[in-house]
């Protein structure tokens, strides 16, 4: 029982994982325009201001999952330093679909907030 | 939208075996990260690391990559299959005799399903054949019930616009046509107007018919049947418009049906009925000449609709007309009958127990895979340990299983499918034309999905018993003795012997039951029938009312015929009369006895009626029994007589002698007629029932006439050679008018019998598949066990057992297993007899001989089918058994 659900919160953390790197892999690609894997992952890592560090290889079904939806696309290309590289872009659909998740996030923090704002009167 | 498309990319991620560039991605991502980390200032070596550790596991991330991209369990569940094909792939003997037994199975299950959708279920050419019935007339106290009605009923049920949408009436209207090479008869409909509506049938070209053509005199059209219009105008689409004779009358052709629509039977062509307004009035209820077909409305159940019958029956009894006082009399009342078992008639209970006969078929092919998978699982018992010990769920392997039975579920099916679409056109070309006609070949989308369930119902039956055996199995055991017996083998084993147990007793109960139809049949056919069909041959012919209007007329023509007839080389005796038994026609009507008063409530005499002409009775042969046939000198100007059959005698003259005595035809100013004579009693429509009504016979010659009548001419030779003497007969009578329908008497006896017949054989050929399939689950069964047992046959041997002895040891084994078969299908028989016994026909349905019968044919086929493992074990050389291991 106990491993059940604990097995259970697990692959529920990694869903909202996932989701939550989606969301910066697309928040990302729209800031910075065309990058490849690895860039992306620099970026989230330079962002979070190093507060995140992610095994590099998650990245990649994230990306996968995005493309299939539409979110986003691919091409080969060549990076800065003439190397041989896949590059991500966000698609129109992945615009909306962001702004939709910013929403959404948004929406999420302020509710929270306001939770955390209560303090510990009560306690 | 977005999981749709997520879902979408990723099926084809899992068809699609595209190379990924995953790993360029992954390296040009590690050279790079090492390459920054290079500038950083770490040592190359100490880079790379760092780089690796970074990112990650690299099977991990290749492995939910592969998984993000495709459908994980569409994955594993296309492997399995796979698997399982290469498994079957790997023993072909197993596999060719699984899917075989199966096709047999399925394909048998199909084609009769196929029939019994056409026939029905789904009708061809019937829009939402469910809702549409016939009106069915019963007069419980004269012991009458049929499928008919009078004309006036037609606006009772044309103005119940809450119950039916549409109500139409139909009568046979055969036609001479004329204009062709030679006369030919068609098979025609008369028809009220919305009769193509009430099927919601449309015309392949033109139109049908108006409302306003159905009016006397003003229907002098017609609308082709596609089998009449490709026969008789070869398919001509410049046909409508065209005006044609039919008898002798123009008629303008102004449609053609589509090949799929020829009710009510065969038809060639229709025509509106034109009925005088008159006939729809009142009181002419009782005139039953027509068939009512009609259409419930959408969301009107049969039921209710029954319910309404009640009611318009009640009106009439109400009505305070002089018809109802009658119909109160006879217990009058109409009621509906389902459209589509009034066309399939005796074939319905025929084709239900065909149905279940090939049901019973299929779970015995079942039974025998599920016992050759079970000997499967023991052979490979330890392929599945090492799978097992290799980390393998219970679940998967059970999967893996579940998937070999899908596997040749699929393949059985869709040559069960193939099995099927021959099998149906055999059945059709082997079936009396009258039960299969305007069915087709083509399997249509029901049949196909019958087809897949039966597919499926037989994977989970033949699949889940070793599936479960495998679930139970001890796999460490297997893989400990190496092949030799344990205990799940023996348990297994045990497993097989019920299956074999159970399809023995399926089969006995379905021999049995075949048996009963066998003795059934041969007993009918020993049935009298009350007369001589032996060298009879009869045909048909309709004077056209334009030119033979009146009935002395019409007399004249009979008479001449009869002249020419009788005349003719090899006539024994030739007679005229309508209507003949076995013919499917019939007359019935009411009449008075002189002298007579009926008591209130008493509906009065009843009777079939025929009309005849001298030298008829000795044609047929029927025997008198006392007073005369009819003579050439009863004529329209003597005394008017009638022939009674002793039912009728029996019945309405039961303390007096009823020659010499008058009847008349309920009806007023009808004449009198004398009783001169008592025949035997001649049954009518099929031997295996009589309708129980009396006969009373007019002369076809004297008074109101006949426009048309069969032709009987008995002779010693061919019937055969009767054809062309009664053409010429014919013709030397009035050469334009058309004779047709020839057959003899013994064809008309022995097509009454067809559907019968075929049926039993049908069921036969499926008990003697039961008998097969049984036979070759206890051969599987015995050899199996012979196999295992090769070392103890071997020691045996070694310590001095005979060969007989070996041979009854294994033998025995067989007939022990088919023997409680066997009792527990007599059992099963006997339970079934009961829904069967109104279809035997003098055969209790327990009948002992059969029981012994076919339990012998089922033991002895039991015994061959041991016996040849148990010679196999007899030959078994004991130096080399107790060497094998």
């Amino acid at each position: 029982m106990f491993l059940w659900e604990s097995n259970r919160s697990m692959e529920q953390r990694t869903d909202v994982w996932q989701g939550t790197l989606a969301l910066m892999v697309l928040k990302t690609l729209n800031a910075l325009g065309p990058l490849h894997g690895y860039g992306i992952a620099r970026r989230i890592e330079q962002t979070s201001e190093n507060l995140l560090s992610i095994n590099h290889g998650t990245l990649y079904p994230v990306l996968l999952k995005l493309e299939q939806e539409g979110s986003i696309a691919s091409e080969w290309g060549v990076s800065d330093n003439n190397r041989k590289a896949k590059f991500y872009r966000i698609t129109r659909s992945g615009k909306k679909e962001l702004a939709a998740e910013e929403r959404e996030w948004q929406r999420a923090n302020d509710i929270i907030a306001r939770f955390s704002a209560l303090g510990g009167e009560s306690s | 939208m977005k999981t749709l498309r997520r879902t979408w990319n990723r099926l084809w991620g899992s068809v699609l075996i595209e190379n990924s560039d995953l790993s360029d991605e992954i390296q040009s991502h590690i050279d790079m990260q090492t390459a920054d980390n290079l500038r950083a200032g770490l040592p190359p070596e100490e880079a790379r690391r760092q780089a690796r550790l970074k990112f990650g596991g690299l099977d991990s991330t290749k492995e939910s990559y592969r998984d993000q991209r495709g459908l994980p369990w569409l994955e594993t569940t296309w492997a399995d299959l796979r698997y399982a094909a290469r498994g079957l792939r790997h023993s072909p003997a197993f596999t060719i005799v699984a899917v075989l037994t199966l096709a047999i199975g399925i394909g048998a299950n199909t084609a009769i399903f196929s029939l019994v959708n056409q026939l029905l279920l789904h009708p061809p050419g019937i829009d939402h054949p469910e809702r549409v019935v016939g009106v069915r007339t019963e007069y419980p106290k004269l012991n009458l019930a049929f499928n008919g009605s009078s004309s006036s009923d037609l606006p009772d049920l044309r103005s119940s616009t809450n119950v039916f949408e549409r109500a139409a009436i139909v009568r046979r209207g055969d036609l001479n046509y004329t204009d062709g090479p030679a006369p030919e008869r068609l098979r025609g409909a008369m028809v009220s107007a919305e009769w193509f509506d009430v099927f919601g049938a449309k015309p392949l070209t033109g139109r049908v018919f108006t409302p306003q053509e159905d009016q006397p005199n003003l229907n002098r059209v017609a609308v082709l049947s596609y089998a009449g219009w490709t026969r008789i105008f070869g398919a001509d689409r410049n046909v409508i418009g065209k005006v044609v004779q039919f008898d002798q009358t123009p008629y303008q052709i102004v449609g053609v049906m589509p090949a799929n629509f020829e009710q009510p039977w065969n038809t060639d062509v229709w025509t509106p009925l034109g009925l005088d307004p008159q006939l729809y009035a009142p009181q002419n209820r009782l005139n039953e000449s027509f068939f009512l077909a009609a259409r419930l409305k959408p969301g009107v159940s049969f039921e209710q609709g029954q319910a309404w019958m009640r009611v318009l029956t009640e009106r009439v009894y109400n009505a305070g007309i002089p018809i109802s006082a009658i119909a109160k009399n006879g217990n009058w009342s109409i009621s509906l009958v389902h459209y589509t078992d009034d066309s399939a008639g005796d074939n319905k209970p025929a084709l239900l127990l065909l149905l279940g006969a090939v049901g019973f078929v299929l779970l015995i092919a079942c039974a025998n895979i599920a016992g050759l998978m079970v000997a499967r699982t023991s052979v490979r018992a330890r392929e599945l340990a090492v799978r097992a010990a290799l980390g393998a769920s219970r679940i998967r392997l059970l999967r893996q299983m579940l998937s070999e039975s899908l596997v040749l579920a699929i393949v059985g099916g869709v040559m069960g499918l193939v099995f099927a679409a021959g099998a149906v056109r055999l059945i059709l070309r082997l079936a009396p034309e009258n039960a299969v006609a305007g069915l087709n070949t083509s399997l249509d989308v029901y049949v196909m999905l019958f087809c897949a369930a039966a597919t499926i119902l037989a994977a989970v039956l033949f699949g889940l018993m070793p599936a479960w055996q495998v679930s139970r199995t001890d796999l460490q055991g297997s893989l400990k003795t190496e092949g030799r017996t344990n205990t799940s083998d023996s348990r297994r084993q045990r497993l097989r012997s019920l299956l074999v147990i159970g399809e023995t007793a399926l089969a006995l109960t379905l021999l049995v039951v075949a048996g009963l139809f066998v003795r059934s049949f041969l007993r009918i056919q020993t049935v009298n029938p009350g007369f001589n069909p032996k060298g009879v041959m009869t045909a048909m012919y309709r004077l056209p009312l334009a030119q033979y209007a009146a009935g002395r007329d019409q007399a004249n023509f009979h008479r001449a015929l009869l002249t020419n007839l009788r005349a003719a080389p090899g006539v024994v005796a030739a007679g005229l009369g309508y209507p003949t038994p076995f013919s499917g026609d019939n007359q019935a009507g009411s009449f008075q006895i002189e002298g007579q008063t009926l008591d209130p409530g008493d509906p009065g005499p009843h009777g079939d009626r025929r009309f005849i002409s001298p030298g008829y009775m000795e044609t047929l042969g029927i025997p008198l029994k006392r007073g005369r046939y009819f003579t050439d000198q009863d004529s329209a100007d003597s005394e008017r007589v009638a022939i009674i059959d002793e039912d009728l005698a029996r019945r309405y003259w039961p303390t007096e002698d009823p020659i010499g005595k008058r009847m008349r035809v309920t009806a007023n100013n009808a004449p009198w007629v004398t009783i001169v004579g008592i025949v035997g009693h001649v049954m009518h429509w099929r031997l295996a029932s009589d309708s129980g009504v009396g006969v009373y016979y007019f002369s076809l010659l004297q008074g109101r006439s006949l426009p048309g009548a069969t032709i009987a001419v008995k002779t010693a030779g061919d019937p055969n050679l009767m054809v062309g003497v009664i053409r010429d007969a014919v013709r030397a009578a009035d050469p334009h008018q058309a004779v047709h329908t020839f057959g003899t008497m013994d064809y008309y006896i022995s097509r009454s019998l067809d559907t019968r017949r075929f049926g039993m054989r049908l069921l036969g050929f499926f008990g003697a598949v039961a008998l097969f399939l049984a036979a070759l689950g206890l051969y599987g069964v015995i050899s199996y066990s012979v196999a295992q047992r090769t070392r103890e046959i071997g020691i045996r041997m070694a310590l001095g057992a005979k060969r007989q002895s070996v041979l009854a040891l294994v033998v025995g084994q067989g007939f022990r297993l088919a023997a409680v078969g066997v009792a527990i299908g007599v059992g099963g028989a006997a339970l079934l007899g009961q829904y069967i016994q109104s279809q035997l026909f003098q055969v209790k349905s327990f009948d002992p001989l059969t029981v012994v019968a076919t339990s012998a044919a089922l033991l002895g086929a039991g015994l061959l089918a041991s016996y040849l493992p148990a010679r196999k074990a007899t030959r078994v050389d004991p130096a080399v058994t107790l060497r094998c291991e």
